[in-house]
């Protein structure tokens, strides 16, 4: 927690958003580290039996049951072989996990470097993505922890 | 709210619970002075208070009511059904303003004129009439009295035990400082004022994260067992956590624990309203109040339990004349039991009215459009009966203003089932009705037995479970029959519905081949049927968490629970298990008939039939609690008793051939079958656990006479062991002795 809110009022210092990236098929991703709460690395996951399809399973994280959302499964990839990272994300209605292939590298981005979903992206990937963020060499999207909650998913 | 009106607020409060209490009592024991000088010194206390904290409403009010009430302590003044009923509207009164002041930190508006006019007209009406023997005898017991009486004094089942343990001594805070009062003003000897030194409040919300930690400390626990079983040096220290552990854990849940006496006391009061205020005559009788149970249950089991009463009163029991005209006495009788049975708590509600007559409900329901006429022909009695648990329900012809506002039994059943009770009920035309709530000791942790279906493993309640079928591949494949889709089992004679766990949860992966399988056969709230698994692991004590709501449209789980392992575990639903399958709620009359089917067949009891050493005896079933697979390395003696350490407690171990003091290697492990011995529980090493058979009582040549301490099991005689035998342990302090086996 206090690295989050080390990370905060640095970043509101220097105007930079620090971004954590995680890999998902062919496509990198970031999420703002600041609403990231830890990283487990490939922990054993348990699969929920008759669970909606975007439910990676359950991890254990400090004495709880967390929820654990696939990011593959949205976006329709088959599942991957061997075990996946877990960011263990907060939301307005508490905390769940997004499963992940690999997490890459923290990296601070310029808000400005952002820009909105392209208005080509279909339905239902605008509604995950939180828009494109334009590095040097390549294209990064941006996921806000707020549409990948579990319960939102559902509805 | 400062802290001092907070302190006022819960000691009023419980002085007003207990001055309650002891009132309707007074109804029973008008002369009683130990009763009357309890209530006085409620009133009192709150008088003492009020003055202080500047509540002017309540102290001339208080004071009135301790004018009253001194006259009765001292005898100047006898207790009748009208000073009752006004000391009753007295505490009312007392209670509204104290919510007030709760509420808005105010006395509020209100006058207490007439009140308190009453209050001292009854004081005039009956003055004269004074027993001087009584007043005396009073007086000397009052004067030797409430002083140096402490609560264990009292006969058992005189009052109820309220105050007893720490979580609730808090009264006992309250009184003693009532008592002090009391008796200084009247020059008793004041004693035994260090039972407030010895009890603490402490807030409930600590007690629940302590709670919380614990059931962490006890998944920590569970890992640290399975990793060092391997390594031996650490061995003794993680068995030594694992006892520390047991013990604060049962320490923290004793802590949670209070009597049901609390929610049963407010219930003499209730009746007496109640039944003046329907005309009927009811006779409250109470049992099991010292029975325990954690307080956050307690407290949710408190409307239910209210509802319950009210609709026996008022629904149940029937007038006066209509119960003389069927024949029965005019008095009707309710009755409320708790008692504990295995990690439930049970509360009963017993009337002996009317009964819930079976064709009304249907009609009801009907009318109500709960249920479909074809599907109600196809209805057995028992559900039927469970159609009173709709929402909307209510036969009550004529709506009262105690109850049958539609809104009852559902809610009960929501509540009880919300702490993961059950709620059953048993009526009889004419006879009474029985509603049965059924509360689990405690929220947070259960028995659960860990099966395996697809190679992940579900928790599945023990408290559902009532025996295993193991099958082997062969007799799976023969002895499963299916009737069209439906997959059957003949146990004992009688058809099992059987549910397929893999298949009801879309676990597409094969079964693996040649294996047999497990039938665990369920009653899940009157559904009975057989679940096939594929493996069992160790039975376990969970800790329950709570799932996501993105998990609540499956329905089939209650929760999940991380396993000493450390892998998680899905905890079944067995009641949603079986509605999903269509499992039918069995007739009583088919379980009656399964449970008489096993009697004919099986002449006498069932047994375990176990090897220890060379030799095979006999176990009576009914006593068998478990069977317990231990590293033999955990086996200690007592002088030459072997104990085991078994869920907090110590457990003699009969060791009939030897097997606790073979030579064994570290890590090996043996069996222990843990038995109940009336209200001890043993213990008894064996090599090996066989079967479960009936046993035939056979009949000495020449005599009439059973023999005793044999069986007929399996074609063969066996013996049975005697339980009583096993000695108890050595009275000396057993902790001093403990020696690790070798």
């Amino acid at each position: 927690m206090n690295a989050i809110r080390e990370a905060e009022s640095k970043a509101s210092g220097e105007a930079g958003i620090e971004i954590c990236s995680v890999r998902a098929g062919a496509t990198t991703f970031g999420v703002p580290i600041t609403r990231i709460l830890e990283i487990l690395g490939a922990p054993a996951a348990k699969p929920v039996p008759l669970a909606p399809s975007f439910i990676g399973g359950l991890v254990h994280y400090r004495g709880e049951v967390l929820t654990a959302v696939s990011l593959r499964s949205l976006l329709d990839l088959p599942a991957q072989e061997g075990a996946s990272d877990v960011l263990v994300l907060e939301s307005p209605a508490g905390c769940f996990g997004l499963m992940v292939d690999a997490v890459g590298e923290v990296m601070t981005v310029q808000p400005e470097w952002i820009e909105a979903n392209p208005s080509t992206l279909d339905d239902r990937r605008k509604a995950l993505f939180a828009g494109a963020c334009k590095l040097k060499d390549g294209l990064l999207v941006m996921l806000d922890p707020e549409r990948l909650d579990p319960m939102r998913l559902l509805h | 709210m400062d802290e001092l009106t907070r302190e006022f607020l819960i000691e009023s409060q419980e002085g007003l619970d207990r001055m309650e209490r002891c009132l309707t009592e007074l109804e029973e024991r008008p002369q009683d002075s130990e009763l009357l000088a309890d209530i006085f010194r409620s009133v009192h206390t709150i008088k003492g208070t009020t003055g202080f904290l500047g509540y002017t409403r309540l102290e001339s009010l208080s004071h009135a009511g301790e004018n009253l009430l001194g006259m009765l302590r001292d005898g100047r003044l006898h207790a009748n059904a009208e000073i009752i009923s006004t000391l009753l509207e007295l505490m009312d009164g007392l209670r509204a303003i104290l919510a007030s002041i709760e509420a808005e930190g105010s006395e509020g508006e209100g006058d207490d004129r007439a009140m308190i006019e009453r209050l001292i007209d009854l004081q005039r009406s009956d003055g004269e009439a004074v027993l001087p023997q009584t007043a005396q005898t009073d007086a000397a017991r009052l004067a030797s009295g409430p002083g140096d009486k402490l609560p264990g004094d009292k006969a058992p089942g005189d009052k109820a035990p309220v105050e007893r343990r720490s979580l609730h001594a808090v009264p006992k805070t309250a009184r003693t400082a009532g008592e002090e009062n009391a008796d200084v003003e009247n020059g008793a000897v004041k004693a035994a004022t260090s039972a407030a030194d010895s009890t603490l409040r402490v807030d409930v919300d600590l007690l629940n994260r302590m709670m919380n930690l614990v059931g962490e400390l006890v998944l920590t626990r569970n890992q640290i067992l399975q990793t060092t079983s391997a390594d031996s040096g650490f061995a003794p220290l993680s068995r030594r956590l694992d006892m520390v552990t047991a013990d604060l854990r049962e320490a923290v849940m004793k802590a949670r624990m209070q009597p049901v006496s609390h929610v049963f006391s407010k219930f003499p009061r209730m009746v007496r309203d109640l039944t003046q205020q329907l005309g009927k005559r009811v006779r409250l009788e109470m049992e099991g109040q010292e029975t325990e149970l954690d307080k956050s249950l307690l407290e949710a089991i408190k409307d239910p339990l209210t509802h319950s009463v009210r609709n026996a009163i008022d629904h149940g029991i029937e007038a006066p004349e209509l119960r003389e005209g069927a024949g029965k006495p005019a008095e009707g009788l309710l009755k409320l039991r708790a008692y504990q049975d295995g990690s439930h708590v049970v509360v009963e509600v017993v009337d002996d009215g009317g009964g819930i007559r079976v064709e009304r409900v249907l009609d009801k329901a009907i009318e109500r459009k709960l249920v479909t006429r074809e599907k109600a022909a196809q209805m057995s009695e028992r559900e039927l009966l469970q159609l009173i648990f709709l929402p909307g329900f209510s036969t009550a012809a004529a709506i009262t203003n105690v109850s049958g506002r539609g809104v009852g039994m559902d809610v009960v059943r929501n509540n009880v089932e919300k702490i993961g009770g059950k709620v059953e009920i048993e009526s009889h035309a004419g006879k009474g009705t029985t509603l049965r709530l059924r509360i689990p000791l405690t929220l947070a942790i259960i028995p659960a037995l860990i099966i395996r279906s697809r190679g992940q493993s579900f928790a599945l309640p023990q408290g559902v479970l009532h025996e295993l079928v193991h099958l082997s591949a062969d007799q799976t494949r023969e002895q499963i029959q299916w009737l069209e889709k439906s997959p059957l089992y003949r146990l004992r004679g009688r058809l099992l519905p059987l549910v397929f766990l893999g298949r009801m949860l879309h676990q597409h992966e094969a079964a693996a081949e040649g294996v047999g399988c497990y039938i665990a056969v369920l009653n899940a709230d009157g559904r009975r049927f057989g679940l096939v698994v594929d493996g069992l692991a160790d039975p376990e004590e969970i800790v329950v968490k709570p799932l996501s709501p993105v998990f609540k449209q499956i329905g089939l789980f209650s929760g999940a629970t991380v396993m000493g392992n450390g892998e998680m575990a899905l905890i079944l639903d067995p009641g949603a298990l079986a509605v999903r399958a269509s499992i039918a709620i069995s007739s009583e009359d088919e379980e009656q008939a399964a449970e008489q089917s096993v009697k004919v067949e099986k002449t006498g009891q069932e047994f375990l039939l176990v090897e220890a050493g060379a030799e095979q005896m006999a176990l009576p079933l009914a006593d068998v609690l478990r069977i317990e697979r231990i590293p033999r390395g955990r086996m200690e003696r007592v002088g030459h008793t072997a104990v085991l350490r078994f869920q907090g407690m110590v457990l003699p171990v009969e060791d009939v051939s030897g097997i606790v003091g073979q030579k064994h290697e570290e890590g090996d492990e043996m069996t222990v079958v843990v038995c109940r011995d009336g209200s001890r529980h043993v213990g008894l090493a064996v090599s090996q656990v066989l079967d479960v058979a009936e046993g035939a009582a056979l009949v000495e040549a020449g005599t009439d006479v059973v023999a005793p301490g044999i069986t007929l099991l399996k074609e063969r005689v066996t013996s049975v062991v005697d339980l009583g035998r096993i000695p108890a342990l050595p009275s000396e302090e057993p902790e001093a002795t403990l020696e690790v086996a070798v």
